[in-house]
């Protein structure tokens, strides 16, 4: 009879490996080659900072069968692209991000060229709420790993003990594993399925945080003490229809005060677009109240 | 009984055995230098280590039970990073080997050394890329100075490759047949 650990390291080994399954090789991708998920029939999904400017990309399947893909969408915002790719590949089995705990086991898999399959093991250290990228894109929950990122991880399955893909591997902060959890990366994909972009709203105004004096604020009864300078409309823009002028300054958004400068970004997200989001606007010291109708950022 | 906290358990208490188990054949190396790093007892009389490690003509070699025995260099090869010393020393147990060849990604690995002042310090994880004809098996575990020469061992405590360096934060072995190898060609095979 196999010991407990004997069992154990095969029951990982057989993980790693049927994963694999789901797992392509983009050789163009960072400098030794990155991975990518087969996400659904015909559908691969890489990172796609490591892919930047490329229409078509080499890929090794989990075959060993070297092949183009056309990079048929991305989403830089989230960091997402999509492959197209030969309909035999076997989708990954995705799991239910929000169910994930702290402590659980996870394991990076990659694939190296025509090497094979590359592994990590870890735990996941940290869970937290919804966050947004440096470029405005929402990410629906915050994974902290305790698992070695290795070169080539990017793009390949964070996978759990049932074999169930958690997110897609990306480079994290200071040489750390960052995860783009399955339900982002489902929403993305849809949207660029969809519209072959990710549709981001747009009001066309440019901002510049500023902090309201703290007898300016009591006075005009507002409960933030930051606000929104408007140093920027663009013609024509939603904006410029609802009224907003330059010099104005956003107090709140949707009712909500303003805590940092990127609270603005909330309102832009695609679900958003059609939606009037009423604004407290201080002009002249007095408080206005507008209302804006979110429209789709135009394609620039 | 809660099922999850006795697998927890059984494989805490099973690596334990194996660390237990490769102590016994893990020896700390100390060259002319002051330097220090470890070593694999191969066979009787023969230890395998790095050649960062073992950088003079006689090494102070001390076994898991605390004996001391002079270890005398046999065979150096820098490129590899192997180096093969001679000990005159009661018989003890001698490190079972296993081919590193046919391992697969995801395989648990086990590697023992004396890091810092640490004697017969442990850490675990997995095969990282299955081996294809490299004399280099990477893995994902934490190696640390002094782990040098130390066994790199599967499930069962067989030695698979020597702990050699940190590659982009993955732990590097010499793998048991490049080993092998390498005592070949310096005639230091057993059946020579």
């Amino acid at each position: 009879m196999p010991s407990t650990l004997a069992e154990f390291s095969q029951q990982l080994a057989d993980t790693v490996e049927k994963a694999g399954r789901s797992v392509v090789s983009v050789l163009e991708g960072g400098r030794t080659g990155v991975s990518g998920t087969v996400w659904r029939e015909g559908i691969g999904v890489a990172v796609d900072h490591t892919i930047q400017g490329l229409d078509e990309v080499t890929v090794i399947l989990p075959s060993g069968q070297e092949t183009k893909a056309s990079v048929t969408g991305r989403d830089p915002a989230t960091d997402i692209a999509l492959l197209r790719l030969p309909t035999e590949t076997l989708a990954a089995a995705l799991a239910d991000d929000s169910t994930a705990r702290p402590g659980e086991i996870v394991l990076s898999v990659g694939r190296r060229g025509t090497e094979g399959l590359a592994a990590t093991y870890g735990l996941i250290s940290a869970i937290g709420g919804p966050w947004r990228t440096s470029s405005g894109g929402r990410v629906d929950r915050w994974f902290r790993l305790d698992l070695n990122p290795f070169p080539g991880f990017s793009g390949g399955p964070i996978i759990n003990a049932s074999c169930e893909v958690l997110g897609i591997a990306n480079s994290g902060p200071g040489r750390s594993a960052g995860v783009i959890p399955a339900g982002t990366v489902n929403r993305v994909v849809d949207q660029l399925l969809k519209h072959g972009r990710t549709v981001r709203g747009y009001i066309g105004i440019g901002v510049q945080p500023v902090a309201f004096p703290e007898d300016a604020w009591q006075k005009l009864g507002i409960s933030g003490g930051r606000g929104l300078l408007i140093i920027a409309i663009a013609p024509g823009s939603a904006a410029s229809e609802a009224g907003l002028m330059l010099g104005d300054v956003i107090a709140a958004i949707d009712g909500k005060t303003l805590r940092t400068g990127a609270s603005l970004q909330s309102i832009l997200d695609g679900e958003n677009i059609g939606e009037s989001v009423p604004l407290d606007v201080v002009r002249g010291g007095q408080l206005l109240k507008l209302a804006v109708t979110v429209r789709e950022k135009p394609v620039s | 009984m809660n099922r999850n906290s006795q697998v927890g358990i059984s494989l805490s208490e099973a690596i334990s055995k194996v660390a237990a188990d490769m102590r016994e054949i893990t020896v700390k190396v100390s060259g002319s230098n002051g330097r220090h790093g470890s070593g694999t007892v191969w066979r009787q009389g023969l230890i395998v280590t790095n050649a960062h490690v073992a950088n003079s003509e006689v090494h102070d070699v001390e076994f898991a039970t605390g004996l001391r025995a002079p270890g005398w260099l046999l065979a150096r090869d820098g490129e590899l990073d192997l180096a093969a010393l001679a000990v005159s020393a009661p018989f003890g147990p001698i490190a079972a080997i296993r081919s590193a060849d046919g391992l697969r990604a995801g395989e648990m690995v086990l590697a023992l050394g004396n890091p810092f002042d640490g004697q017969g310090s442990i850490t675990t994880g997995i095969v990282h890329c299955s081996v294809s004809k490299s004399p280099r098996l990477l893995a994902d575990i934490r190696l640390a100075p002094g782990y040098s020469g130390g066994p790199l061992a599967e499930t069962s405590g067989a030695v698979i490759g020597i702990n050699s360096m940190i590659v982009e934060s993955l732990g590097c072995a010499i793998t048991s047949d490049a080993v092998e190898e390498f005592l070949s060609r310096f005639y230091l095979s057993e059946a020579a």
